[in-house]
């Protein structure tokens, strides 16, 4: 049983107009002049923020569902087709594929970066020297453009002058080429994107540590525990909130993974490291459907709804 | 290095194709009413026009553009003035897609063989037979096949500037060394000469491939062994694609062969953005290369340009692909004058020859065959004296539309997923309902 239903119910000091009661309808509320004059000021400090939301982004969003209805490819108006883009979209061999790549990214970049977000924040939060070095050094991929990030992977993926194949080769290990192979360009592409990912998701858990108490180590301390069952016994669920947000975050910026995919392999080989995002560039883009991109988008939205809902319902439960 | 012209001889190409062509286009003036810019007093030619292209990009190709062309189109159209937006080929698509959506179309606009019949369907660029240049006139200075890539259903929307083209290539030394002493005749001769060529190291590393394909796009690299194989992308009305005949299964069969049974290439040995092509480092005896090799190898290699011998690839067809870079007018610009002048003054000799000779490319004039830039360059001189056996890509309206699924369906079968009938069939599949759409 919660708090909230064993508390007695708070009186309501409203009028009884505005409540709603028994004596019919409520009344429009008065304002007085100075309140009006509030209200007045407050619309007006809002109507740039809600102008802008509605241009950039309630338009496209209404249009994007609206053309995801129609055949349009630029050139000529867009004429409906009721359901065609969606039934397309789910027979489409590659869409499928890309979807699945999506989903299989963001499965293994997500919970690996997170992972290691988690211990280099904990790392780094235990005042080593140069703390603010290594906190700047993982934190620079994230504000370096990933076109940067990826063509210094394309040369670490070089399968001839790369530095991968010639670190292997120390070992012994024969090089593969990385970005060519179907076998291994979609784990390429997810290297890279979990090493991008660190950054920012560190920078969440170092700020989400300031906040744990120290007298929870302390009396772990007192009690004899070690330094790993501190971390999983205190630091793991006091960060627990941090990791939620994190990972609907992480889970929706890896859906809309695009940019290190045009660089590394433009979808390929074979499509094998095509994503959906990719596919809604390449339907717009390349082929001149924004109809169909529309619809894919549209697909691709329902798909981070369902994660954000989902993530938020978790959050709530957990609170 | 590189071989340049002087601004001086830019000049006077330039000012001689001007003249050249007004004298050409007065006569088209008296076939038509239509005021045609280069028949109008140049100085009565007046607008703010826009251009946008993918070619003359980088320091070198705006210095050339920005600081010799443009002050020679101000002299002879002093009341035109020119914004230039610069992109890539890569970039191409969006600009043109997201300059349709916003009505800000520019007024010329450089593309890509095989995309103008995708954009005169949709009615983005003119026909410029509407102001004068008729394909009789053009079929004066080109060959049949670079006119018809700028036209469509009966009307002129493109003016060649430059061809890319691609066509064997073999290092003569390496030939030599294994006991050849010319490129292979056809196919037979390809395939023993590849494995022959192919060398290993002790570990079966892969060293030396006998035929590289990997360092060209996987869709153009099929398309010339589909030309070599004797078959085309589509049927000669362009309604239904035939590169999944038995030439097209035939072509790719053998890429495949070439990779997973012969050996002679491995994937991933070289990509279309290797820093050194392979035949230039003596990575690959042999391969399919695009003409500005030879550019390139007179910058990185020098040494080896006298080994580099070009040959089409001979099949039941002769294996030579050509593409490239072709000036449009907007149907909506405000300055249609202005526009098609800018537009014959880069596609005329002096600036065509200079933007060509940036890029390493084969000029699509005729006339240029003997400029010493031509004859100076091993492969766009053989370029340009095979031109007549060279076949393009394109042909529908809705090419633009499907040419990005080809590598995709090439690749799964060099990478063995796919038998090649299956690949190209499921390939025409897709053509065959955009088409229909």
């Amino acid at each position: 049983m919660t708090s909230t239903e064993t508390s007695p119910p708070r009186e309501d000091t409203r009028p009884e107009a505005a409540r709603g009661g028994p004596s019919g309808p409520p009344r429009q509320r008065k304002y007085s002049a100075s309140e009006r004059k509030l209200r007045r000021t407050g619309w007006l400090m809002v109507t740039p923020s809600l102008l802008h939301i509605g241009l950039w982004t309630a338009i496209p969003v209404i249009a994007t569902f609206a053309l995801g209805f129609t055949d349009y490819n630029v050139f000529s108006p867009p004429r409906w087709i009721g359901l065609d883009n969606y039934v397309e979209i789910v027979q489409d061999p590659v869409f499928l594929k890309a979807t699945w790549n999506t989903i299989s990214y963001t499965f293994w970049t997500v919970p690996v970066s997170m992972m290691l977000a988690m211990i280099i924040a904990v790392a780094l939060n235990q005042g080593l020297k140069l703390q603010k070095w290594y906190r700047t050094a993982f934190f620079l991929p994230q504000v370096t453009a990933t076109v940067a990030i990826a063509m210094v992977w394309l040369w670490i993926f070089n399968p001839q002058q790369g530095l991968l194949n010639a670190f292997l080769a120390i070992f012994g290990i024969p090089g593969q080429a990385w970005l060519a192979d179907p076998d291994w360009a979609l784990w390429a592409v997810i290297l890279v994107g979990a090493w991008q990912g660190i950054g920012i998701k560190m920078l969440i858990y170092i700020a989400a540590l300031q906040n744990v108490d120290e007298s929870l180590y302390e009396a772990a301390s007192m009690d004899g525990a070690s330094s790993v069952r501190k971390f999983f016994a205190i630091t793991v669920p006091m960060l627990k909130p941090a990791t939620f947000f994190v990972l609907v975050i992480s889970v929706i910026n890896a859906f809309q993974v695009f940019d290190q995919i045009y660089v590394l392999t433009d979808g390929g080989p074979a499509n094998a490291t095509t994503m959906m995002t990719y596919e809604v560039y390449r339907s717009a883009f390349q082929e001149f459907r924004m109809g169909m991109a529309s619809a894919q988008s549209v697909v691709l939205f329902i798909f981070l709804l369902v994660i954000t809902l989902g993530g938020r319902r978790a959050t709530r439960e957990d609170h | 290095m590189m071989i340049r012209n002087s601004p001086t001889r830019v000049r006077v190409g330039a000012i001689s194709a001007v003249a050249a062509l007004a004298l050409g286009l007065s006569a088209c003036g008296s076939e038509s009413d239509s005021s045609a810019a280069t028949t109008s007093d140049p100085d009565e030619v007046t607008g703010d026009i826009t251009l946008l292209t993918p070619i003359f990009e980088g320091t070198e190709g705006q210095k050339l553009l920005e600081d010799e062309l443009l002050p020679q189109f101000y002299e002879e159209y002093p009341n035109v003035s020119v914004s230039v937006d610069y992109t890539t080929y890569g970039n191409l698509n969006e600009k043109l897609t997201t300059a349709a959506v916003s009505g800000a179309v520019p007024d010329v606009m450089l593309m890509g063989v095989g995309w103008i019949e995708g954009f005169a369907d949709r009615g983005l660029i003119a026909d410029l037979s509407e102001l004068g240049l008729t394909e009789e006139k053009l079929l004066e200075s080109y060959t049949p096949a670079i006119v018809d890539a700028g036209t469509w259903n009966d009307g002129v929307y493109a003016v060649p500037i430059m061809l890319d083209t691609r066509f064997g290539v073999a290092r003569m030394d390496l030939l030599e060394e294994a006991g050849y002493d010319s490129p292979p005749q056809n196919w037979d001769e390809l395939v023993e000469m590849s494995k022959a060529l192919t060398v290993r190291d002790s570990d079966g590393t892969l060293e030396r491939a006998g035929f590289d394909m990997l360092s060209l796009d996987s869709r153009q690299a099929f398309e010339t062994m589909l030309f070599s194989a004797g078959g085309d992308l589509f049927n000669e009305d362009d309604t239904a694609p035939t590169f999944n005949e038995d030439p097209g299964v035939d072509a790719l069969q053998l890429m495949s062969d070439l990779i997973n049974v012969h050996e002679v290439e491995e994937i991933g040995f070289s990509s279309p953005d290797a820093a050194v092509n392979p035949l230039l480092n003596g990575r690959a005896a042999m391969g399919i290369a695009h003409n500005n090799l030879w550019t390139q190898g007179l910058e990185a290699a020098p040494e080896v340009l006298d080994d580099l011998e070009p040959f089409v690839i001979q099949g039941e067809g002769e294996g030579m692909f050509f593409g490239g870079t072709l000036a449009t007018r907007s149907a909506t610009s405000q300055s249609p004058e202005a526009a098609q002048a800018f537009l014959e003054f880069l596609a005329s000799p002096g600036p065509a020859l200079a933007a060509n000779e940036q890029r390493g490319n084969v000029p699509a004039l005729s006339e240029l065959l003997d400029s010493e830039y031509v004859q100076s360059n091993g492969f766009v001189q053989f370029a340009m004296e095979n031109l007549d056996v060279a076949k393009r890509e394109g042909g529908p309206a809705e090419w633009l539309e499907v040419r990005g699924d080809f590598a995709p369906a090439v690749e799964a079968t060099l990478l063995d997923q796919m038998s090649a009938e299956d690949s190209l069939n499921d390939l025409a599949g897709l053509v065959q309902t955009a088409i229909d759409r």
